[in-house]
């Protein structure tokens, strides 16, 4: 950036340098009190001094809005670009990502967030305590499986998740109220019903957990200790509306299906405490595929009200 | 549209001289596919010309009407932001022409599911579309799949179809069962349609 660039414009709302071969951004930036849009994409940023040092005390840190570096060589999201507290949309699209810091809850006002086109793997739970985001790309990625906390996201509109390495969603997906938008084509979901494989059975410490948890036998901290006292607040309920108990670790893995407003079957994980936690019918010898069916019925109703748009295919 | 009996050979120097020389030619009787094609690969894009017809929408993609064609076609700019994808949608038995105004759009092509499909659908074809080309596609050539495969650009696109159509079917790719859609637009004729 050439130097004296705020005190030819000091005004400076709009930068963009997108396209110029930029190998770093320094101090220059620190001193424009009015940027809120910064376009820097197709450069060669991604190395050390890509950003400036101070960014987090320059008025840039509250004023910033918009920030497009798309297109350039990050392999990891610069700690400084955390600092960006004012930040509503961030784009890293097309860069060399491999993973998303949990320290991204630090961008409070995010709305928008394109890391489409990168060689991501995971989804820090984390990312979920951003309240008001409301589009999420992470398309193009090599993403095997989505956080159920990412079910907390309650302002999402848009997801967009094709191109990854997905089998399934977790259930919790249903509960994303607002979502409107939802792609999930090239991904390799599994088309047919899933009979968990593998089952450890559960430890002492869990089976007496479960006891603790199920009949709400008292307990105070001083009765525990801490690491006990930590274990049981971890209680997962499970969710199985016809039973009311709790899972720990111990868990059996279920991939139902449901369908979306009648028009798609997406598979969805669900963890039930035990493998003879399912409805009524587990007892007799029904077939897996009409159970899972008819368990869906309530979630599919649910499900056909919230959602409106799943692009699948 | 049926064979023609002679084709004319046309260059669109602007946005309204290809509307213009569209209402021409589907004033006639007899339209030829070439003749359409040829023409819309003449006009050389011009921002300037179509900038108040592309309005883009953060979520995905929007189609912007321009003209109505006397009812006989409609002709609409599609905005496509990084990643924006459509369904596989097939074309309620129109013709469906396509030319790119700004950046890349991906065209994968795709066989009709057998009747009772339920099995992955076929990929025929996938092509690049680069800034002034136009496809063409209808029905009998099989279904398709457009999508903004940049992460960095958006794309821009000129679409015509005769006759016009608001419905059409879209298709999941993993079991070729279809749903049928009803398209709106977007924007019409510069200004934005309310919902």
């Amino acid at each position: 950036l050439p130097a004296g660039l705020s005190q030819w414009f000091p005004a400076l709302e709009v930068l963009d340098v997108s396209g110029t071969g930029l190998t770093e951004m320094g101090a220059e930036l620190l001193s424009l009190p009015c940027l809120h849009t910064l376009l820097a994409k197709n450069n060669r940023l991604g190395g050390p001094g890509s950003l400036p040092k101070g960014l987090g005390q320059a008025p840039l840190a509250r004023s910033l809005r918009v920030l497009n570096l798309s297109g350039n060589r990050f392999a990891d999201v610069p700690p400084m670009l955390l600092r960006l507290r004012g930040l509503r949309s961030l784009s890293l699209g097309g860069n060399r990502l491999h993973s998303i810091p949990p320290d991204i809850q630090e961008l409070c006002s995010l709305e928008f967030l394109y890391l489409g086109g990168n060689f991501i793997t995971s989804i820090p739970p984390e990312l979920a305590k951003l309240p008001s985001l409301k589009y999420l790309v992470l398309c193009d990625n090599k993403i095997q499986s989505i956080p159920p906390q990412l079910a907390q996201l309650h302002s999402l509109r848009s997801l967009s998740l094709h191109n990854n390495l997905l089998t399934y969603l977790p259930r919790e997906i249903l509960n994303l109220v607002h979502l409107e938008e939802l792609s999930l084509r090239g991904n390799p979901l599994v088309v047919r019903f899933v009979r968990d494989l593998t089952y450890n059975p559960p430890s002492l410490q869990e089976l007496a957990g479960r006891t603790v948890k199920t009949r709400n036998v008292p307990y105070a901290p001083s009765d525990l200790p801490e690491t006990l006292v930590r274990y049981l607040s971890l209680a997962s309920n499970c969710p199985n509306p016809k039973c009311g108990g709790v899972y720990f670790d111990s868990c059996v893995r279920q991939i139902k299906f449901v369908d979306f407003c009648g028009k798609y079957r997406l598979p969805l994980m669900h963890y039930l405490c035990s493998p003879e936690c399912s409805s009524p019918f587990s007892s007799a010898s029904q077939s897996s595929t009409s159970q899972s069916e008819s368990d869906s019925e309530d979630e599919a109703s649910v499900a056909a009200h919230r959602m409106q748009k799943v692009l699948l295919g | 549209m049926e064979q023609p009996v002679q084709t004319e050979t046309w260059k669109a120097r602007s946005l309204e001289e290809l509307v213009r020389i569209l209402h021409q030619i589907f004033a006639e009787d007899k339209v030829s596919v070439e003749e359409v094609q040829a023409l819309m690969e003449s006009y050389e894009t011009n921002p300037e010309e179509w900038l108040k017809y592309a309005k883009f929408d953060q979520y995905r993609y929007t189609r912007n009407l321009v003209d109505s064609g006397n009812g006989k076609f409609n002709l609409m700019i599609l905005c496509w932001g990084e990643g924006h994808g459509s369904s596989i949608h097939d074309h309620t038995d129109s013709h469906c022409f396509m030319k790119i105004l700004q950046g890349n759009l991906k065209e994968t092509l795709f066989e009709w599911p057998e009747k009772k499909g339920n099995g992955e659908m076929t990929k025929k074809s996938e092509r690049v579309l680069r800034e002034n080309q136009c496809a063409y596609i209808n029905d009998s050539i099989g279904l398709h799949r457009v999508e903004n495969i940049s992460h960095t650009e958006t794309a821009v696109s000129l679409h015509l179809y005769s006759p016009p159509f608001d419905t059409c079917n879209t298709f999941d790719q993993r079991t070729g069962h279809k749903h049928k859609v009803t398209m709106t637009f977007y924007s019409q004729y510069g200004e934005r349609t309310v919902c």
